[in-house]
């Protein structure tokens, strides 16, 4: 089955990574987004089936995002994962406690993200 | 996973990290001039919140470009960072020492 997944990371190598990975292994559809401006945008005109989303980014940070994507009908039901460069255990909380679906890292491997967020959503296509 | 798969992202992994180590390089040089302000001012807020920032970014990418260890040395210079106490002199001289294994460990990924 075809997913299609939305990439929102400033980091251009992250997105380019991420997204060569997930066609690459997976075999899904990519977007990416270079701000959460952009990936709310994005999200509400292609709704994907998950979005993930950096936490660290200037302007709309993840949170910031992930709040204004669940305060919008088109995008509040879409599984949100963020991913963040390693954080001590009181910002993983604070960010799980915001309601995403789960927390990853970085760095990620390019070779099993695809399997790791199938998993995560019970994805069985992989 | 098929091994056309494998090599496929492998070869373009190598690809972006010849466009990559520029970017990699430049930050390297942000967590220098931090350092330096730092060991001038070690009450320096906004060379800190640069250092911090910088490295959380190396974090996050060098794992993925096969330089795990990097990504770890930057993990311990973001939280050294993010400490809200003025760095002391065992502070700067840990940072200084970090950032020179940090250069080490980023050469010999180009030199591969």
């Amino acid at each position: 089955m075809s997913r299609r997944v939305l990439i929102i990371d400033d980091e251009e190598d992250i997105r380019e990574v991420a997204a060569l990975s997930l066609e690459t292994v997976a075999g899904w559809d990519v977007l990416v987004a270079g701000s959460g401006a952009a990936g709310i945008i994005k999200a509400r005109e292609n709704h994907p089936d998950a979005i993930l989303l950096d936490v660290m980014m200037p302007g709309m940070d993840g949170p910031t995002t992930f709040r204004e994507l669940r305060s919008l009908p088109e995008t509040a039901n879409i599984p949100v994962i963020l991913l963040t460069a390693k954080v001590q255990a009181a910002d993983q909380k604070r960010f799980s406690d915001l309601g995403v679906v789960k927390v990853m890292f970085k760095p990620f491997d390019p070779l099993v993200l695809a399997q790791e967020i199938a998993a995560t959503l019970g994805w069985q296509d992989l | 996973m098929s091994e056309d798969a494998a090599a496929k992202i492998a070869a373009r992994l190598s690809e972006l990290w010849r466009t990559s180590r520029t970017t990699v390089l430049e930050r390297l040089t942000v967590l220098h001039s931090a350092c330096e302000s730092l060991t001038r001012d070690p009450a320096d807020n906004e060379a800190r919140t640069a250092g911090r920032e910088t490295a959380h970014k190396l974090s996050g990418i060098l794992g993925v470009f096969g330089l795990p260890q990097g990504s770890e040395i930057a993990a311990s210079i973001e939280q050294l960072l993010k400490s809200e106490l003025v760095l002391t002199p065992q502070d700067l001289s840990a940072l200084r020492d970090s950032i020179a294994h940090l250069d080490d460990v980023v050469a010999s990924k180009q030199e591969r």
